[in-house]
């Protein structure tokens, strides 16, 4: 599904990821944990396609196309999802209306024909109850106001929406109360598919409690310095990450 | 100068204002309010002269007062309000030499629905009066047609409580030179809501003469100058003369290819207008580097205890915002209408009156599918 080689991103001329190496298999789930400023969220935008994030070397396969080529709205339209860390305030566009334009600009560049806004409405409605996001939400600016967990369940509800291929989530657990950590877990565990991908950046062992991971990923200094199943992350939380980081410096 | 005025407008008056005219010429842009609005440049000593520039009333609601002020022995409603003293040369201008104009009056205690719609057409001057007298209530939609030279001289005046909702609404005239007039005299406890929204001309400049002269009195001002090239400038003088006056201001200016937007806004708290509450926002957007905005809010405040807030930002399309949208699969395009649509419409949604919002959203519509 995703297959990263030697991945080199440098921001603002700065090198940020250092050669990073990764795969993803379909109907997987991976987690990237590591300390703050280690570069998760340069992959995550670098996956995604943000401006500015420019790759000096290696690769980036996602179903066996070059997504680098591709601007960010393909990427979304072929099924590449991002949560961000820090969702966008976006004043003077209401949820619904974004929601409703971005599930048709999806659907039209696959050559679907466009659902009318009674058929948006529906297919939200139905998400957002089981992720706890009002009506009242849905009809104000976008993120506008919003609380950090508010937030992330709108990122979350939107995932549930599109239905990608392939979702990055990035903190998405972060700022979330007991409650919503376990709806936002809930609707990734419900994308759970043979034919998708998941991963998912954490700083916590909690949320991996519940979205099991097949692996995870230790982040550091712009690459991956350790690997392994979910105990890796029992043993992070037990030791922190200097141990890890220092064995592999 | 030719005088050959048609309107009926005492010798001695008429004689003052084209001595100020005279005196001044043409205004250019070594004079600081015309910085940014070079009209000599642009029209040489020819707009001066004398040609016919006309009214045209495409809906005059029942029980408003009509008078043409070619017609002499005018009556009290209109000389009591017409061509009171003015120290703005294209205002005096107009007076000097315009040989057509037109007085309105909504009569006191009068509420209409049915909008005003006044259009200005012809190349020249012209001149217009509208009275909304105490408690009376009015919607007028002002029309412009494109025309070479155009100089609108327009005076208004609220009575005591009364309220007058302004919208003009002026489409893309690339080789047309406008200017115009608004000198709106507010009485207390009375309402004036002006919004301007423009796409630009060769020179456009919209001037609002703004005084609050009663206790109560409130002006809200609004517009949107979207261009792609061209030029717009809205230039305002909100005059708190007295305390307990509000005024604000919200304009918003896109603009791209070569455009040019202008907005000058000063408020002025004069002595003694203590409690004057006001608040003036200018925003504009550039898209590309050939585009310019120049905005320049200004106080002048002699009272105490006033409340006074005023900003202005020149930016760019937020990246950040932009990539979110586009991260969402919708088209690079269309989520920069989006971005431009979202960035407008608070200053769009000023505008009370449903008909003129609606068709200044489908216009900015149409406009942005262009320069997005
Ligand atoms: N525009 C930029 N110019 C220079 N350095 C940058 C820029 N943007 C990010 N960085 C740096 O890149 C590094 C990685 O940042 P990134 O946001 O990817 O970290 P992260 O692993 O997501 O951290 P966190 O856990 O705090 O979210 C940081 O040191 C950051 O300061
Ligand atoms: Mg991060």
């Amino acid at each position: 599904m995703l297959e990263i080689k030697n991945l080199h991103v440098a921001v603002d001329g700065k090198e940020i990821l250092k050669g990073l190496t990764l795969s993803i298999g379909a109907g997987e789930v991976h987690a990237i944990m590591g300390p703050n400023g280690s570069g998760k969220s340069t992959l995550s935008y670098t996956l995604a396609g943000r401006a500015g994030y420019d790759i000096t070397d290696g690769s980036i396969l996602y179903k066996g196309e070059d997504l680098a080529a591709m601007p960010p709205e393909e990427r979304a339209a072929k099924g590449v999802f991002l949560a961000m860390q820090y969702p966008v305030e976006i004043p003077g566009v209401t949820t619904m209306t974004f929601l409703k334009t971005a599930l048709n600009s999806q659907r039209r560049a696959r050559g679907q024909s466009d659902l009318d806004a009674v058929g948006v409405l529906k297919l939200v409605r139905a998400k957002a109850k089981a992720l706890n996001v009002s009506e009242e939400m849905l009809k104000r600016a976008l993120n506008v106001g919003f609380s950090g967990g508010e937030k992330k369940r709108l990122e979350t509800l939107q995932m549930a929406l599109f239905e990608p291929s392939l979702a990055i989530l990035d903190e998405t657990d972060s700022g979330l109360d007991i409650d919503a950590l376990r709806l936002v877990a809930e609707g990734v565990n419900a994308l759970r598919d043979p034919a998708r991908a998941m991963l998912v950046i954490t700083h916590y062992q909690r949320l991996l409690d519940y979205i099991v991971p097949d692996r995870i990923h230790v982040l550091a200094k712009g690459r991956i310095v350790a690997e392994g199943g979910k105990e890796l992350a029992l043993e992070l939380e037990a030791k922190g990450y200097e141990h890890i980081v220092g064995q592999a410096a | 100068m030719t005088a050959l005025s048609a309107i009926a407008l005492s010798e001695d008056r008429r004689a003052r204002a084209a001595a100020l005219v005279q005196d001044r010429g043409l205004p250019h842009r070594r004079i600081e309010e015309w910085k940014y609005s070079d009209l000599r440049a642009v029209l040489g000593e020819a707009g001066l002269s004398a040609v016919v520039a006309q009214y045209l009333i495409r809906n005059l609601p029942h029980g408003m007062d009509v008078w043409d002020l070619s017609r002499p022995d005018a009556p009290a409603w209109v000389t009591d309000n017409f061509a009171r003293e003015t120290g703005n040369t294209m205002n005096a201008a107009s007076l000097a030499v315009a040989d057509a104009g037109i007085a309105l009056r909504v009569p006191a205690g009068m509420a209409i629905d049915d909008p005003l719609k006044l259009d200005f057409t012809g190349a020249g001057h012209v001149r217009a009066l509208l009275v909304v007298e105490a408690g009376a209530s009015l919607n007028l939609v002002e029309g412009v047609v494109a025309a070479d030279f155009r100089n609108v001289g327009f005076e208004i005046a609220l009575g005591e409580g009364a309220r007058l909702e302004h919208v003009r609404i002026c489409p893309a005239l690339d080789g047309a030179v406008l200017v115009e007039e608004a000198a709106v005299r507010i009485a207390a406890g009375a309402t004036y809501r002006g919004h301007f929204t423009g796409f630009g001309a060769r020179l456009s400049r919209m001037e609002l003469e703004i005084a609050l002269e009663g206790t109560g009195a409130q002006a809200h001002l609004s517009g949107v100058a979207l261009l792609d090239g061209r030029h717009s400038d809205i230039t305002t003088h909100v005059s708190h003369l007295v305390g307990d006056t509000h005024s604000s201001q919200l304009f918003k200016h896109v603009a791209a290819g070569k455009g040019r937007a202008v907005y000058q806004g000063k408020v002025t708290v004069a002595k003694g207008a203590n409690g004057a509450d006001s608040s003036q926002t200018a925003k504009a957007l550039l898209l590309g580097d050939a585009a310019e905005a120049d905005l320049k809010p200004e106080l002048e405040i002699f009272a105490d205890d006033v409340k006074c807030a005023h900003g202005a930002a020149v930016g760019d399309l937020d990246a950040e915002s932009l990539f979110y949208l586009r991260a969402r699969g919708i088209p690079e395009a269309q989520a920069r209408r989006m971005l431009l649509q979202a960035f407008l419409e608070d200053a769009v949604a000023e505008v009370g009156h449903a008909e003129s919002r609606e068709m200044a959203r489908t216009e900015l519509l149409a406009a942005l599918e262009k320069v997005a």
